[in-house]
């Protein structure tokens, strides 16, 4: 639990394109870091866009303007000189010096505009003589441009008039640029509509490369601010993560690890939070332990001091108890009494000794080789005459464990002569039944009894220590309290199991569970805890097995040794 | 002739109780409540057994049992408050040859002390073989050749138990019986502790042993004779 609590933080695998989507999602999910850069990401990519495009848009625009503004000066240069060359070559109508002429404005529209996409057209003659007609270009032809232009020119003879065109460029694609319309005059002659078109692919290559530059400035930034973000929360999610794998650590019981503290800023002041707590917490639990140890030493210690005196009654209670023929009635009683309740203390003593070995946890299980199925044998035998006493049926029915586990026999035997005891005192004077099976995984022993049983909510409470579920139960055979405690202590102990299942009226049944050797109980034990025969289907059951020394059954199965 | 009994107790009322528990059976008792007098009240007293608490003030009860055992194999029965692993095996690894816990009922006491004092009667053969020892039961000698090997009572009757039926193997709870006089199950960490202490003695090399024998899961038994 404290391991993957600790691994969520960490981001998620990025080996494989096809996990891409997974991860990032997960990523998403638990990585702040991961998240605040993935926002900063998208909100300084969506500014940059935004400026990268206002700012292409205005540079264009100032581009275009510029140019365009150069272009009419140009136009209006050049109509303007090639007019002054008109003007002052004006000599008659004839056709040899008007040609010349004609050629002579030509050429220095050609020089004065510095474009050679000019296109002239005889708009309207004015003498009755040779006009020079109209000229035009390979790129630029009168065909290209629009009526609207061509109108616009001839309206107003002294404005000039502009539109943008496409210019082809043979297989090339087109470039953009603007075409001026002029009028020119020659005086007497005819007018002319002049048009010089210029071309502006220099001017979409700057712009071109100026977006380029913008585009890249743009992405250079997001990378940038990207990398910085992320470095940045590194600084402040590799503390928490820190903080909180540490926390983890201290949860799982590590109680000395602390947090680094750096400086003064609030993530060293939530370091020493931490600590401060880390420390009361440590503090706390050392006393805890130490009031724990204290208190286990006590019992221990009073149980062993209360040793020796009880042994010196307990010997002198035997000894006046050998002679109580001799006594009065009245005396022999009370030696009697005290004698057995010399012994109920002894046994109380011995439990609550055994209980404190189990909270220091200093017990150590003596581990050999034993059948259960013969242990249990014994047993029974040994709780015949007790059984007897409270007419009670003893039943054994063993269909397995009859091979050897590891187990302390003496534990064992211990848990089974309290079960069974108990099952003969609550059994009501009917029929006890102890079974002995096993699995692959585990050797169980459980024992039934058909009597008064107990509420569930009372049978939770079976192993609580000095528990009793009627406390004005009769105590006939004088159990400790303390004694289905131990038996629990000695079923952990052995890394098994033991349960009670409980009804009222129907009787209870405990089921000790121990695992083969070195392994652990697997899926369901060797007996059901909860019993399926009634006491009606007991007849059904199994004789009683008798076993021979070597721990398989004998055929004489005859009842009660 | 009456048995002398050593009781090394600090509890004056214990004590006293047991010795009327013992004269009652018609034992000799001695009492030391003093563990550092209690080596030398040994010495002068000489008695067939010692009764030693394990806590005493002055020395405990494991260093005077060490102490003992050095000079002699005088049975020893250790009386104990706590039956915890660590004390009861140290006790017998120093050589106590039994332990009773507190309280123990007067019979069982004077029950382990007569079993202690009388060893029970033993194998029909005079002269028994195991491995390279010879065991002259009536005599109570063990030799390796010619040279004898110094055995505690109990050593010996345990290991004339094994020798006398070669072929048996002996659980623990069999050795219990036959050896501490146990008739119900006890502790077998006194067989075990005892093997020990008598291998560490017949034996040539403790680690392979060839006179007493495991069977294991089962207990042990003599080993062949050669």
């Amino acid at each position: 639990m404290i391991a993957t609590s600790a691994t969520r933080l960490r981001p998620a695998s990025w080996r494989s394109p096809r996990t891409w989507p997974d991860a990032l999602e997960v990523n998403w999910r638990r990585s702040m870091r991961f998240r605040a850069t993935a926002i900063t990401l998208a909100a300084t990519s969506l500014a940059v866009l935004v400026i990268c495009v206002i700012m292409g848009l205005v540079i264009r625009n100032d581009l275009f303007e510029a140019r365009k503004d150069e272009a009419l000066h140009n136009a209006r240069v050049a109509v303007a000189q090639a007019q002054r060359v008109v003007d002052a070559g004006v000599a008659g109508d004839d056709r040899a010096t008007l040609t010349n002429l004609w050629n002579e404005a030509q050429r220095e529209l050609g020089r004065a505009s510095s474009s050679n996409l000019i296109v002239g057209n005889l708009a309207q003659r004015l003498g009755e003589g040779y006009t020079p007609l109209g000229f035009g270009s390979l790129q630029l032809t009168y065909q290209q441009l629009s009526n609207e232009l061509r109108t616009r020119v001839q309206k107003v003879p002294t404005r000039q008039a502009w539109q943008s065109i496409a210019l082809p460029h043979g297989d090339r694609p087109a470039s953009a640029g603007i075409v001026v319309g002029q009028m020119l005059t020659i005086p007497d002659v005819a007018t002319y509509d002049i048009y010089i078109a210029y071309d502006f692919s220099d001017a979409d290559d700057t712009l071109l490369f100026v977006q380029r530059t913008l585009w890249l400035a743009g992405l250079t930034l997001i990378a940038l601010i990207g990398g910085i973000s992320w470095l940045v929360l590194r600084s402040v999610s590799a503390p928490i993560i820190e903080a909180a794998e540490t926390s983890a650590r201290l949860a799982a019981g590590d109680l000395g690890v602390r947090l680094p503290v750096h400086g003064e800023d609030e993530l060293a002041s939530l370091g020493r939070s931490f600590n401060a707590m880390a420390d009361s917490i440590e503090r706390q639990i050392k006393e805890l332990a130490e009031l724990s140890l204290v208190q286990q030493r006590f019992v221990s210690d009073v149980s062993h001091e209360l040793r020796t005196p009880l042994t010196t009654i307990r010997l002198a209670s035997e000894m006046i108890n050998d002679q109580k023929d001799d006594f009065d009635p009245m005396t022999a009683r009370t030696v009697e009494l005290m004698h057995t309740q010399v012994h109920r203390f002894e046994t109380l003593l011995a439990d609550l000794l055994e209980i404190s070995r189990y909270d220091a946890g200093s017990v150590q299980l003596e581990v050999e080789a034993t059948s259960l199925a013969q242990l249990a044998e014994e047993m029974v035998d040994q709780m015949r005459p007790l059984a007897q006493a409270h007419d009670t049926e003893l039943r054994m029915v063993a269909p397995g464990g009859y091979s050897p586990v590891d187990m302390d026999p003496r534990r064992v035997r211990r848990v089974l002569r309290n079960l069974v005891g108990n099952a003969i005192e609550h059994g009501e004077g009917r029929p006890v039944v102890v079974t002995v099976d096993s699995n692959q995984y585990a050797v169980a022993v459980g024992v039934r009894d058909f009597g008064l049983g107990m509420r569930p909510e009372d049978a939770e409470h079976v192993f609580d220590r000095f528990w009793r579920a009627d406390p004005s139960r009769k105590r006939t055979i004088g159990g400790t309290g303390l004694g289905l405690s131990i038996a629990l202590g000695d079923a952990q102990l052995h890394g098994g199991t033991l349960q009670v299942w409980s009804q009222l009226g129907v009787g209870s049944n405990f089921v000790l569970t121990v695992p083969r050797s070195g392994g652990e109980i697997t899926g369901q034990g060797p007996i059901p805890l909860e019993p399926e025969e009634a006491l009606a289907d007991l007849g059904t059951l199994t004789q009683p097995i008798r076993l021979g020394r070597d721990g398989a059954p004998d055929d004489d199965g005859e009842e009660g040794r | 002739m009456t048995s002398r009994i050593l009781v090394v107790d600090d509890d004056t009322a214990l004590a006293e109780m047991i010795g009327i528990v013992l004269r009652t059976e018609g034992f000799d008792v001695l009492f030391c409540a003093d563990g550092a007098l209690a080596v030398e009240e040994w010495r002068s007293s000489r008695p067939d057994l010692v009764l030693l608490d394990l806590m005493l003030p002055g020395m405990d009860g494991i260093e005077i049992c060490t102490r003992i055992r050095a000079e002699s194999g005088v049975p020893v029965i250790m009386l104990t408050a706590r039956s915890d692993t660590a004390d009861v095996v140290r006790g017998l690894e120093v050589g106590a040859d039994d332990y009773m816990v507190k309280p123990f009922n007067p019979k069982e006491l004077v029950a382990r002390i007569r079993t202690r004092l009388r060893p029970a009667p033993q194998a029909t053969a005079e002269v028994l073989r195991v491995g390279d020892l010879t065991i002259d039961v009536d005599a109570h000698e063990v030799r390796r050749g010619t040279a004898p090997i110094a055995l505690t009572p109990l050593e010996f009757q345990l290991l004339v138990a094994l020798a006398s039926k070669p072929q048996q193997v002996f659980s623990r709870e069999m050795l219990l019986e036959q050896v501490w006089g146990y008739h119900y199950k006890a502790d077998t960490r006194l067989v075990n502790v005892h093997v020990q202490r008598l291998r560490a003695k017949v034996e040539l090399d403790p680690d392979n042993p060839r006179i007493v024998m495991t069977v294991r899961g089962v207990g042990y038994r003599a080993g062949s004779i050669s």
